[in-house]
């Protein structure tokens, strides 16, 4: 099983993490990060990807 | 059942998707007087360094929400609620079902009145920004960064500027939150800023001073002027120039007033609900009606305190619609979240007290 990483939003403090996805847009659980579409935004604020961090 | 919302932010468009998601027969209206559809507020404070903003900040048009058989009742003032005919009065120049969104410029200008019943009325206002009692006689004078409507008419007068090939020289008042991120967001937009604090560091209710400090130092090497310890008095029109008068005089181009914000509570105060600095709910969201709930940045809970950040007010949006669909018995409880100030390049090491 990989080793899955979450993501924070800067913006709003929405999680992403890679085990769960968001299928709610589409995005289905297992999707690594490097895989979303650039013009993924955030579900919560619509921030645009770049602006999550990865979390340590 | 008649659902009546009143408010178009996280609370209120959460709130109405997530019940109509459980309940397909209720009619749901949410009220609004918002124009431009559903917005994300948090990237206000990204509004002068994205090009495009006035744009993407657009979550969802209000169409989409009518789609969804949710009635939307934009550019609308809720002006009463009447607790004993459970009805709330409104005014205003509203589009009804499906016309090509709320183009104001379609809609004929004459107000209208309408009242409408309700079963359960949700009150989800949000704030409007504070402004302290010395500063509100010169109103005409500045600009707050609340709404999406405040931004577009900030980027107009920044614009003026622009377009003669110059950058406004911007004075800021206020180190909170707000007034950190938007200074932040001139200066990576290549405008002038000079921040005017009242305390002796920056954003000292949410951070460290560990981190205060630091903010400090990143806000200074983006350019920004920072000044603590300001106890600016008013504020003074000349010609083209706006004057700040601290103990010093200083002149700027353009004034934002960013000293915090207030839950947006009048309307339930003249239907006499219960308020604090909030509107007082009890943990299932109730306010003093059994009929009217509140949530968001107007709900004061039990515990004193009013939830302004996203991811709380997300959770509590979904939760209400569960409980009121049936699926929730016990109160709504806090979810654990973080926050984040977003001012370019700063990382706070400790974690901000939320």
């Amino acid at each position: 099983m990989p080793d899955y990483k979450k993501y924070q939003c800067g913006v709003c403090g929405h999680i992403y993490d890679e085990a769960e996805g968001d299928p709610d847009t589409g995005i289905a659980p297992g999707t690594l990060w490097e895989d979303i579409p650039d013009e993924w935004r955030c579900p919560e604020c619509g921030a645009e990807k770049s602006e999550y961090d990865l979390m340590a | 059942m008649q659902i009546v919302i009143i408010g178009s932010g996280v609370a209120g468009v959460s709130f109405a998707e997530k019940y109509r998601a459980l309940s397909a027969d209720d009619d749901i209206t949410l009220v609004t007087r918002e124009d431009d559809g559903y917005y994300s507020r948090p990237l206000l404070s990204r509004g002068f360094s994205k090009a495009d903003i006035e744009q993407s900040i657009i979550l969802k048009p209000f169409d989409k929400l009518r789609e969804n058989n949710i009635d939307v009742l934009c550019g609308a003032e809720v002006t009463a609620i009447d607790r004993a005919g459970k009805s709330i009065a409104l005014n205003g120049s509203w589009s009804h079902r499906f016309p090509t969104d709320c183009d104001t410029s379609a809609i004929p200008s004459s107000r209208q009145e309408k009242t409408l019943q309700y079963d359960k009325l949700i009150l989800a206002q949000g704030s409007s920004a504070f402004i302290p009692p010395p500063f509100r006689p010169y109103e005409k004078l500045f600009f707050c960064l609340n709404s999406l409507v405040d931004l577009k008419a900030l980027r107009k007068f920044r614009q003026g500027f622009l377009s003669q090939d110059r950058h406004p020289d911007w004075a800021i008042v206020g180190g909170g939150l707000i007034g950190c991120e938007v200074a932040s967001d001139l200066a990576a937009a290549g405008d002038k800023v000079t921040l005017f604090h009242a305390m002796d560091r920056l954003m000292e209710r949410q951070l460290a001073a560990e981190d205060s400090a630091l903010l400090l130092k990143v806000l200074q090497d983006s350019g920004v002027k920072v000044l603590l310890n300001q106890a600016v008095q008013g504020f003074i029109k000349e010609e083209n120039k706006v004057c700040v008068r601290t103990e010093v005089t200083a002149e700027f181009d353009g004034l934002i007033i960013a000293c915090g914000f207030k839950p947006r509570t009048e309307l339930a105060e003249l239907a006499g609900l219960e308020i604090g600095r909030g509107i007082k709910v009890n943990q299932c969201l109730q306010t003093s009606d059994e009929s009217i709930y509140a949530l968001g940045d107007v709900a004061e809970l039990p515990n004193g305190k009013l939830y302004a950040f996203i991811l709380p007010i997300r959770n509590q949006a979904l939760w209400l619609a569960e409980f009121l669909a049936g699926q929730k018995q016990e109160g709504w409880i806090p979810p654990v979240f973080t926050t984040k100030a977003k001012v370019h390049g700063f990382e706070a090491v400790h974690p901000y007290n939320v």
